[in-house]
């Protein structure tokens, strides 16, 4: 600890990290999250509470329910993974909107209907 | 408990432990450096030798003494509550820190150099050996890795690890979710709490938010903007405040379930568990801005 405090990138990390790595750490950290949420929850419950709730519930616990016995290395797979969905995200949907934006009324390329 | 070979708990558990030597087990390197800085030339060649041999020692007699602690009862969670703080000071920012240490203290003989190198060692490795042995899970082969790797680190490393942490800081936030998510595991793996978390299943995620809430706070109060900062202070207290009702209700036979309440002393204690804890936090929020205001009068 006393080694990396001789750098001033390192020893001010949560200031200096890049925007990639901080996405990259933050969603390492959710799915840590997550996975203790998995373990949370017990599986009995879902047998007591039936087959419609875990449908009903297909994208919240019982999906979680999997990241229970993850580890490190899968939880940081999964956290690349989010990290780069988002950012693929943060690029493509601006682009996606501005193609539902509709065009100034009077612009040559708005199409009279 | 021994991991199967490349099975993928075996690879996460040494992935953990090198980083956890990256960011905690340069320390001696830098130590050994500057208690020989003070010696004489013939003797700073002797110097490092005997106290990186001696740094060593002192760890793998550590890793040991780590691997039978962590099985008596209750050093499990108190190792996890430690991992918490470890990760929390990895995380904070601190530009002093490598002027506060015991090698400052000139070392005039071989002797004191010695000395100085293997208690400094002993007071600082530590943390170190404690992050193993928890992310080990038991296995002496995954101490005995975590001992090889970091030996190296220890004696060629420092440069290199500098250069990586420079150039990559989000190691050293990862460093501390890694460190902050082998504490939790280490809490929930308390042979003394397993039977209580048995029956309280959902207690494991108040604790994991907790542990991560407490372990990265230097980092999302960084981000914060200040009037939101007490938060950081806020989020850990409130759940330690429905932990607290969780563990009395167990351990009084108290009823705090609402629904399962009936009589008026259960209705006056559920209403303590959901609404006890604003006029505590309002004594907070007032007392922070009424600090704030005064600190800002004396800069002004």
């Amino acid at each position: 600890m006393l080694l990396i405090h001789r750098s001033p990138r390192a020893a001010n990390a949560v200031r200096t990290v890049s925007p990639g790595g901080e996405l990259f750490v933050a969603s390492v950290v959710i799915c840590m999250i997550l996975a203790s949420f998995g373990d949370a929850v017990d599986p009995a419950l879902f047998g007591e509470a039936g087959l419609e709730f875990a449908l009903f519930d297909l994208g919240g616990e019982f999906s979680v329910l999997a990241m229970r016995h993850w580890h490190l290395l899968q939880l940081l797979l999964a956290g690349g993974i989010l990290a780069a969905g988002i950012a693929a995200l943060r690029v493509g949907a601006p682009a996606a909107f501005k193609i539902l934006r509709p065009a100034p009324r009077r612009t040559i390329d708005k199409v009279p209907i | 408990m021994e991991l199967e070979f490349f099975s993928a708990a075996f690879l996460s558990a040494l992935f953990a432990i090198v980083l956890i030597d990256l960011v905690l087990a340069g320390d001696n390197a830098l130590i050994i450096g500057l208690v020989a800085r003070n010696l004489p030339k013939g003797q700073q060649r002797k110097v490092i030798f005997w106290g990186t041999f001696g740094a060593i020692a002192v760890r793998a007699a550590m890793a040991i003494l780590v691997v039978y602690i962590l099985n008596v009862p209750g050093f499990m969670l108190a190792g996890g509550i430690a991992l918490v703080w470890i990760a929390r000071k990895l995380l904070t920012p601190d530009p002093d820190a490598a002027a506060q240490h015991a090698a400052q203290a000139p070392a005039v003989s071989f002797a004191a150099a010695l000395r100085t190198i293997v208690v400094a060692d002993a007071i600082m490795g530590v943390d170190n050996v404690l992050a193993i042995g928890g992310a080990a899970s038991g296995s002496i082969v995954l101490i005995v890795l975590g001992l090889a790797i970091s030996v190296p680190i220890i004696v060629w490393g420092s440069h290199l690890v500098i250069t990586l942490v420079d150039r990559y800081p989000s190691v050293i936030l990862l460093g501390g979710a890694v460190l902050a998510w082998t504490g939790y595991s280490m809490v929930v793996r308390e042979p003394l709490l397993a039977p209580w978390f048995e029956g309280h299943a959902a207690t494991r995620l108040v604790i994991a938010i907790l542990v991560f809430s407490i372990s990265l706070a230097p980092w999302y109060s960084a981000r914060l903007s200040a009037r939101m900062k007490p938060l950081v202070v806020l989020l850990p207290a409130l759940l330690i405040w429905m932990l607290a009702f969780e563990v009395a209700a167990s351990h009084w036979k108290l009823q705090v379930d609402y629904l399962l309440a009936n009589e008026s002393g259960e209705y006056l204690l559920e209403g303590l568990r959901w609404q006890g804890w604003l006029p505590p936090a309002a004594a907070f929020l007032w007392l922070h801005e009424q600090f704030a205001q005064r600190s800002r009068s004396a800069r002004a």
